[in-house]
């Protein structure tokens, strides 16, 4: 103790701008630690999302290097083909019942491991599963499952009548993109839970208890104070869910990839096959700037939501 | 007098009565609602398990068996003949390899810049940290299918298509930003007065990080290193774009390939399909504690 006071009144006699080289060289060093982190965004983040931003106005290909610019072309274009506005209205319905799938059943499964029941954390670490489960790996049990001779859940659906013998969902028009949204939701569930469970245990109990004095059942407490203290989490959710999903490709691309008939093509499987499919990469970056600039507001309300970066 | 005592007398046993039933009525309620929780508790268990249990028994049944129609649900003879035929074949192994090898080099690489990083925008002050850990937070957001065309072109540019150095570069790219922002949390979780203590007793900025901040993070830097490795492992659209040889594809890419082509070998799939998640399953279940504390610490504040 006497060391520590000792060498600290040294180091106030060392200099009489103790204070302001101190604050100097930390202001430095912080800086120093934080130069590789904006050198990665700006290379590897920054420039690739200018890059599609400048390709969007050209009719750059795939293998050559050399292109001009068409200026809106590829704009006009993309709000003039039919095909564009179908898998806009597919992306719609893929990311609108996914998200709201997945955080009702996030809340619920929050509200399950929220209680104290016993093996409540072994029952929280086996619902956060999926989370880590790789997509490659849901896609093949999806395709094996609803396999239409093989398959277990398509027998089911066959011996209750609903599709024809040998038949699989993954083959029907509406079936399939039905099926993904359910096989997406099961994915995806664990992030809200999580972040919904968090809240839970953040809303004071005090608010239960002076509830239960006046009488309120809790059907009441749940309407009127649970839901009310999840707002600003669920705002957050919306938000971020929504930025995740309707830009996901691995998982329908890997169980439909698009079809039957295009029923389940979204905008990443528009813009992966305009790029690896028809290599017109120009064509490709205009439909991820427009997907891009839909997003973009949506990160700009996350930002401002979740604010309070000053620690 | 003895009538009022006999009145009370009365009343108190009606009294009594009526609260015995309310309280027979509640323990009854009780044990509906017990009832309902854990009917509901085992269907979830059921939902989220059984997929994951179908693909292992599924691994695990001779040939004869797997294409029995109405399947058995637990293998009347187990066998491991798909795994022997997976992993005879090559390719396989190289698949295994890859996957091990990118995932171990990312998860290091963003490790290191990435606790760099997080460390300086929690506990130095300097011009445009704010924007700074702004920009962080969007990049986090900027989905891997907007990136694909122009780190493609950078790749290729560059001339690293024919090695595992693009892969390990998309990877970096879209697990950096989710590593900075779980680390932000985890330092922002131990106090600054103990760092503030070590430097007024005369350590310098750089031993305060090595003895003190580091070791009270590593459980932190270790979970958030595995996560990154669990994503990288998992990751699928750009290690299938960034690659064009078939002997530097990653897992995921190989067994993507075998889905979609025309002749599955139900089997093989399976067996691989349960290689490929066990290994990230066991890893997430070893840190998922850091992790949740983690997410939640930081995600509270919305």
């Amino acid at each position: 103790m006497v060391n520590a006071e000792g060498s600290y009144l040294q180091s106030l006699k060392r200099g009489h701008n103790f204070f302001s080289s101190f604050h100097m060289r930390r202001k430095i060093l912080g800086f120093l630690f934080i130069i590789p982190t904006i050198l990665f965004l700006a290379i590897f983040v920054l420039y690739p999302v200018i890059s599609n931003l400048i390709l969007s106005f050209t009719d750059a290909k795939l293998m050559k290097s050399e292109y001009n610019f068409i200026g809106l072309d590829n704009y006009l274009k993309l709000f003039s083909s039919k095909m564009f506005l179908k898998y806009t209205w597919n992306t719609v319905i893929w990311t609108v019942f996914s998200v709201i799938g997945q955080l009702v059943l996030g809340l619920s499964l929050a509200l399950l491991i929220n209680r104290e029941i016993r093996g409540g954390s072994f029952l929280r670490s086996f619902l956060l599963i999926p989370y880590v489960v790789p997509a490659v790996a849901i896609a093949l049990i999806t395709k094996w499952i609803f396999n239409g001779d093989y398959g277990i859940a398509s027998k089911w659906l066959q011996d209750m009548g609903l599709i024809d013998y040998r038949q699989s969902p993954l083959a029907l028009y509406g079936g399939a993109m039905a099926l993904l949204v359910i096989v997406n939701i099961w994915r995806s569930y664990p992030f809200p839970m999580l972040i919904y469970w968090a809240a839970l245990r953040g809303i004071y109990k005090e608010l239960y208890e002076a509830a239960n004095v006046d009488g309120a059942n809790k059907l009441q407490c749940f309407r009127f104070i649970t839901l009310p203290q999840l707002r600003n989490t669920t705002i957050v959710l919306v938000i971020l869910r929504i930025v995740w999903t309707a830009t996901y490709f691995d998982l329908i691309w890997m169980i439909t990839g698009g079809g039957p008939a295009g029923s389940t093509t979204h905008l990443p499987i528009m813009i992966y096959q305009a790029s690896f499919g028809s290599f017109r990469i120009g064509y490709a970056s205009a439909i991820s700037i427009i997907l891009g600039i839909v997003l973009f507001i949506c990160i700009i309300f996350y930002v401002r939501k979740s604010g309070d970066f000053a620690d | 007098m003895l009538e009022s005592q006999g009145i009370s007398l009365i009343n108190i046993s009606k009294i009594e009565g009526f609260y015995m039933k309310i309280r027979a009525e509640n323990t009854s309620r009780k044990l509906i609602q017990r009832i309902i929780l854990v009917v509901l508790t085992f269907l979830a268990i059921g939902l989220v398990g059984f997929p994951l249990f179908w693909m292992v028994m599924s691994s695990l049944k001779p040939p004869t068996e797997l294409f029995k129609m109405p399947p058995t649900i637990l293998p009347q003879n187990f066998s491991l003949e798909w795994y022997r035929e997976a992993f005879s074949n090559s390719i396989v192994v190289h698949y295994f390899l890859n996957s091990l090898i990118v995932a171990s080099v990312t998860s290091i690489l963003v490790i290191i810049l990435a606790t760099f990083g997080a460390y300086s925008l929690t506990r130095f002050r300097f011009f445009g940290r704010k924007a700074i850990t702004i920009a962080v937070l969007s990049a986090y957001c900027i989905p891997p299918i907007m990136l694909m065309i122009p780190l493609y072109r950078i790749i290729a540019s560059l001339q690293l298509k024919a090695s595992l150095f693009g892969v390990i570069i998309g990877h970096m790219t879209v697990t950096f930003p989710f590593a900075i922002w779980l680390l932000i949390a985890f330092f922002r979780s131990i106090p600054r007065e103990i760092e503030e203590a070590a430097l007024v007793d005369g350590g310098s900025d750089i031993t305060v990080f090595y003895k003190i901040i580091l070791p009270l993070c590593i459980p932190g830097i270790l979970s958030t290193g595995i996560l990154v490795f669990i994503l990288s492992w998992n990751e699928y659209l750009l290690a299938s774009v960034l690659v064009s040889q078939d002997t530097m594809k990653t897992l995921t890419v190989g067994l993507a390939n075998y889905i979609s082509s025309v002749e599955i070998n139900w089997g093989v799939i399976m067996a691989l399909g349960t290689a490929t998640t066990i290994p990230v399953v066991l890893m997430f279940t070893a840190i998922q504690r850091y992790f949740v504390e983690g997410l939640t610490a930081g995600a509270v504040k919305g």
